[in-house]
């Protein structure tokens, strides 16, 4: 990690709370964090530290009770929901622990959801799901639906799917959690070559071999980050 | 609008995927729309009726009888009423301004016989000059009776449209010889078949002869009429004239009421907008209850739909979909439940009036079979079509909103 790179993501005293009748529950704690261009990042911890809190509001899915989120220096924390739509839609790629491909489409209708809400035609859509596809290697597997894929085929297009419009980050929450190591392994593998191609990858995960792997390692407890290296 | 295409297509899709429930649904709407179109293609059918009715009345013409034309009839009053007598004709055209031209109009309903075919037919004894009256149908083959057959009393007849087919079974019906009431007539003329109705009865179902022959041959007791033409413009004065010289004429007092009636298409009118209003009312009621039925079973699987595809909001939102996204794509969906429901509905009330429309013109009641003309035409179409778009988005708004309105993180996290 060097200075020199551009800053993505920032966010300084951010605090989420809910307001749960008597309860004030505080998920995030005045967290401050940067993520750069290129970063390889693993964020841990046990459930209910906040760590799903933190990952829906760099993935603009949320937005902060308190503090300050900038995203490539736009404010998300003072943005609507349309603008936090169009900033997910263009600029950050899910990859979920159970894949979320819509049943009823092939791979390339999956891949091409994100497209379907930025303006692309029907041919150039297409187009950009099958080179999307190419990229994680399921040439051979286009027109298959979901359920003619095996696990990790199926997380190799929601990959594509998130790898579809060029973001500026890929956040992936439990991205092997549902798979077998095999297959698991084969993914992370991945995640380390889009990474050496330039991308900037956040993955969620409470197994210590998938944190190794990353870069810099974020852990999160009781809604403070305990260790960032 | 691209962008709005796109979206209305997503909706489209999830029909196919989930087709029986999407036609189970839209069956209600079915129902719903071939309740409105039997409806809307009865008034207007029935509308148009009526316009040819009034046509062969005419707008120029006023009718004086014992009764009005009223459905509100007021049977032992009228019948006790004094018979219309041809000696008040004189007078009224003797003083009367407005009328230019009058007929004497016997009814009269009889057994009319050719060869071994029989057939209960009205007669009506006329005028001369009735021919130069007939509106809404002419003789198009043969003559009308001359004046001198009138004054003779010659036993010629002029059939109605309709007559001919079933007696002479296509030859032509000039100078044939049928029995009215016992007595051979000639047939002399025939009218265009009009397949329209008066108060009186069809037009098609009638033989016209001299009023001279009709009484002399027929019988004296008839239901007789005046038909008087006149100005359209003055028909209210005429008809206000017209009861005056008949109060004189049949010597009424002051403080008597009428004991005859002005008759006019327009009464007709009235009475007859009553009943359009009262068939329509009606119809609007059936159709209502069953639109809102059908409208609520869409909403109840669109709310159905939302459920079960609460995850996929919550993708379609974390991959960029805005809430109007979601609301359009929802929208659509119903609506195009609605429209398939619609279309059903349109292709079932088709198919229907087509069979309506053959069975009776097969059996043709007294002709009456060719009068009942249900129709169906493209603007209703179009309405209906509307309609169903309207239901849609009215029965899907509730359950779009719903969707849109998703929190995407509690969306993805539903199973």
């Amino acid at each position: 990690m060097t200075k020199s790179k551009r800053e993505i993501i920032g966010i300084k005293s951010v605090s989420k709370i809910y307001n749960l009748g008597d309860t004030v529950v505080k998920a995030l704690d005045n967290v401050s964090l940067s993520i750069n261009e290129n970063d390889y990042i693993s964020i841990m911890g046990p459930s209910g530290s906040g760590k799903s809190t933190l990952m829906n509001i760099i993935g603009c899915l949320d937005v902060p009770t308190k503090g300050i989120y900038k995203f490539n220096n736009e404010k998300i924390s003072e943005m609507n929901d349309n603008q936090l739509a169009n900033i997910r839609n263009e600029k950050i790629g899910f990859v979920f622990q159970t894949f979320n491909l819509l049943p009823k489409l092939n791979s390339i209708q999956n891949v091409e959801v994100p497209l379907v809400y930025s303006s692309f035609a029907r041919a150039e859509r297409s187009l950009k799901a099958k080179e999307a596809l190419k990229i994680v290697g399921l040439e051979d597997r286009m027109s298959h639906k979901p359920n003619e894929l095996s696990g990790g085929q199926r997380q190799r297009v929601a990959i594509a799917r998130a790898l579809v419009n060029k973001p500026s980050i890929i956040l992936a929450d439990e991205p092997t959690g549902n798979l077998d190591s095999k297959s698991g392994s084969e993914i992370l593998n991945f995640f380390d070559s889009l990474h050496k191609a330039g991308n900037t990858l956040i993955i969620v995960t409470h197994e210590d071999s998938v944190a190794k792997r990353a870069k810099r390692r974020i852990e999160i407890f009781d809604g403070k980050i305990t260790l960032d290296e | 609008m691209n962008k709005i295409l796109k979206n209305i297509l997503i909706g489209f899709s999830a029909i196919r995927s989930s087709f029986t429930r999407v036609f189970l649904t839209s069956i209600g709407l079915t129902i719903g729309i071939f309740t409105v179109s039997i409806v809307t293609a009865a008034v207007s059918s029935v509308d148009r009726e009526f316009a040819k009715s009034i046509e062969s009345i005419g707008n120029d013409k006023i009718y004086v009888g014992r009764m009005p034309w009223s459905f509100e009839f007021d049977w032992w009053n009228y019948r006790n009423r004094p018979e219309i007598k041809e000696e008040q004709l004189d007078y009224i055209n003797q003083y009367s301004e407005y009328v230019t031209q009058s007929s004497m109009k016997q009814n009269y309903w009889t057994r009319a016989t050719y060869e071994n075919k029989a057939s209960w037919l009205q007669m009506n004894g006329v005028y001369p000059n009735y021919n130069d009256m007939m509106t809404g149908t002419k003789v198009v083959n043969g003559r009308f009776f001359s004046e001198n057959e009138w004054k003779l009393q010659r036993r010629v007849a002029i059939i109605g449209g309709s007559v001919g087919e079933g007696f002479f079974e296509g030859e032509d019906p000039i100078g044939k010889k049928i029995r009215l009431g016992g007595v051979s007539f000639e047939v002399i003329g025939e009218l265009e078949k009009t397949g329209s109705f008066t108060p009186t009865g069809s037009l098609d179902q009638v033989i016209i002869m001299p009023t001279t022959t009709f009484q002399r041959i027929l019988t004296r007791w008839t239901w007789n009429e005046f038909v008087l033409q006149i100005d359209p413009n003055n028909r209210e004065k005429a008809k206000d004239e017209v009861r005056m010289i008949m109060r004189v004429a049949r010597k009424l007092k002051p403080d008597e009421e009428d004991n005859f009636a002005v008759n006019s298409a327009d009464a007709f009118t009235k009475q007859f907008n009553q009943m359009k209003i009262a068939i329509a009312g009606m119809g609007l009621l059936v159709t209502s209850i069953s639109l809102i039925v059908s409208g609520i079973g869409i909403m109840n699987v669109m709310f159905v739909s939302v459920r079960e595809r609460t995850k996929e909001i919550g993708l379609r939102k974390a991959m960029g979909a805005t809430n109007t996204d979601i609301l359009i794509q929802f929208l659509s969906e119903a609506i195009a439940i609605a429209i398939i429901g619609g279309t059903m509905g349109i292709l079932l009330i088709r198919t229907t009036l087509y069979f309506i429309g053959s069975a009776i013109a097969n059996i043709d009641i007294n002709g009456m079979g060719s009068a009942i003309d249900l129709q169906m035409d493209l603007l209703l179409t179009f309405y209906t079509f509307m309609v169903c778009v309207f239901l849609g988005l009215i029965a899907g708004m509730i359950p779009a909103r719903t969707a849109a309105n998703l929190n995407p993180i509690d969306a993805l996290r539903h199973e």
